[in-house]
């Protein structure tokens, strides 16, 4: 049983844990980046909402300033979407 | 198991892969991405063939009451100047900025819509492409700054708000047309990642047109609107006291 397990873990080369690392590292980028983003466009849509249902007639400036304030803070997301890519692909 | 993840990782690879063109040039190699390029021409060809269509609709007298393409292209144009244009500070920035900027719109979004077309990729997939449509609205922006404002003052405008913030100044400018270059470029990319990662491995038939149609069309069209708007706010926050 001991010797097996060590022969299996002789086995792994150093690419071998190179690889896996990139996939977690990936994974996690990805995982944690989305946190942030997601949080600021709920909380722009949720106060977007607010003002439309204190005032109708705003609603279309509203619209227009909450869809380019999502854009901004989406921003975060995208870098860790690239660099979710850059580990995959790249590196 | 693993054989799964090969294939979707070879499929994944093939979907960035790029088709580079070389051309000599007095003793130099310049590489083109085709590509991108070939997309880039459809779209283009596709909208002055689509405005040359339109137009011959609008020939008729001033004095008749408007036809249907003129009622409808009256439309689009006051829905691209009360969105987009309206939100220069100046009236005069507004009308001189007007067919920059719906330009800027209508070709993103026709180039974030090819990407639905079968055996057609979006050009705005393509790092190179976003990236000159970035640096074009950011010349651009301090052109019109100098413009407007004379090199003085807008230099001065770095100096802004102490004279030790101008390296976090310089960062916030750097730091614009990156952003915006990347935003369209990982938002339609990470789109075509979803799309055809789902198509190929999970749901072949039914699913994938829907997928498209959110995907493709609906973020497209708000991604397209988003880098207009943006290109709006960056020219707006350059040229302003």
């Amino acid at each position: 049983m001991l010797q097996e397990a060590q022969e299996v873990v002789g086995g792994i080369g150093g690419a071998d844990i190179v690889t896996a690392a990139k996939y977690i590292g990936a994974g996690l980028c990805m995982g944690i980046g989305a946190i942030g983003p997601a949080i600021g466009e709920g909380i722009a849509a949720g106060h977007a909402l607010d003002g439309m249902a204190r005032q109708p007639e705003m609603q279309g400036v509203l619209l227009r300033t909450m869809v380019l304030g999502q854009a901004i803070s989406e921003t975060t997301g995208i870098y860790s979407l690239l660099i979710a890519i850059v580990l995959l692909f790249v590196v | 198991m693993g054989a799964i993840y090969e294939q979707l990782l070879g499929l994944l690879e093939h979907l960035g892969q790029k088709r580079i063109a070389v051309v000599h040039l007095l003793g130099a190699d310049i590489r083109f991405d085709s590509t991108a390029m070939i997309m880039s021409w459809v779209v283009i060809a596709l909208l002055i063939l689509l405005a040359l269509w339109l137009r011959r609709g609008l020939r008729q007298p001033v004095e008749e009451k408007p036809n249907r393409t003129q009622a409808a292209l009256d439309g689009l144009i006051d829905l691209l100047r009360g969105q987009l244009s309206s939100n220069f500070a100046s009236g005069r920035l507004a009308t001189m900025m007007f067919p920059f900027v719906s330009t800027l719109f209508l070709y993103v979004l026709l180039a974030n819509w090819l990407g639905v077309v079968p055996y057609l990729t979006s050009p705005t997939q393509d790092l190179n492409v976003t990236f000159g449509l970035a640096l074009l609205v950011f010349v651009l922006s301090h052109v019109l700054a100098v413009r407007f404002k004379g090199v003085r003052r807008h230099l001065k405008g770095f100096l802004e708000p102490f004279g030790w913030m101008l390296p976090l100044n310089l960062v916030g400018e750097i730091a614009k047309p990156l952003s915006h270059a990347f935003r369209l470029f990982g938002n339609v990319l990470s789109g075509t990642f979803l799309v055809t990662v789902i198509m190929v491995k999970f749901v072949p038939i039914g699913l994938p047109p829907v997928l498209n149609i959110v995907f493709g069309m609906f973020f497209g069209a708000i991604q397209a609107f988003v880098f207009a708007i943006l290109a709006v706010a960056y020219i707006n926050v350059a040229v302003e006291e």
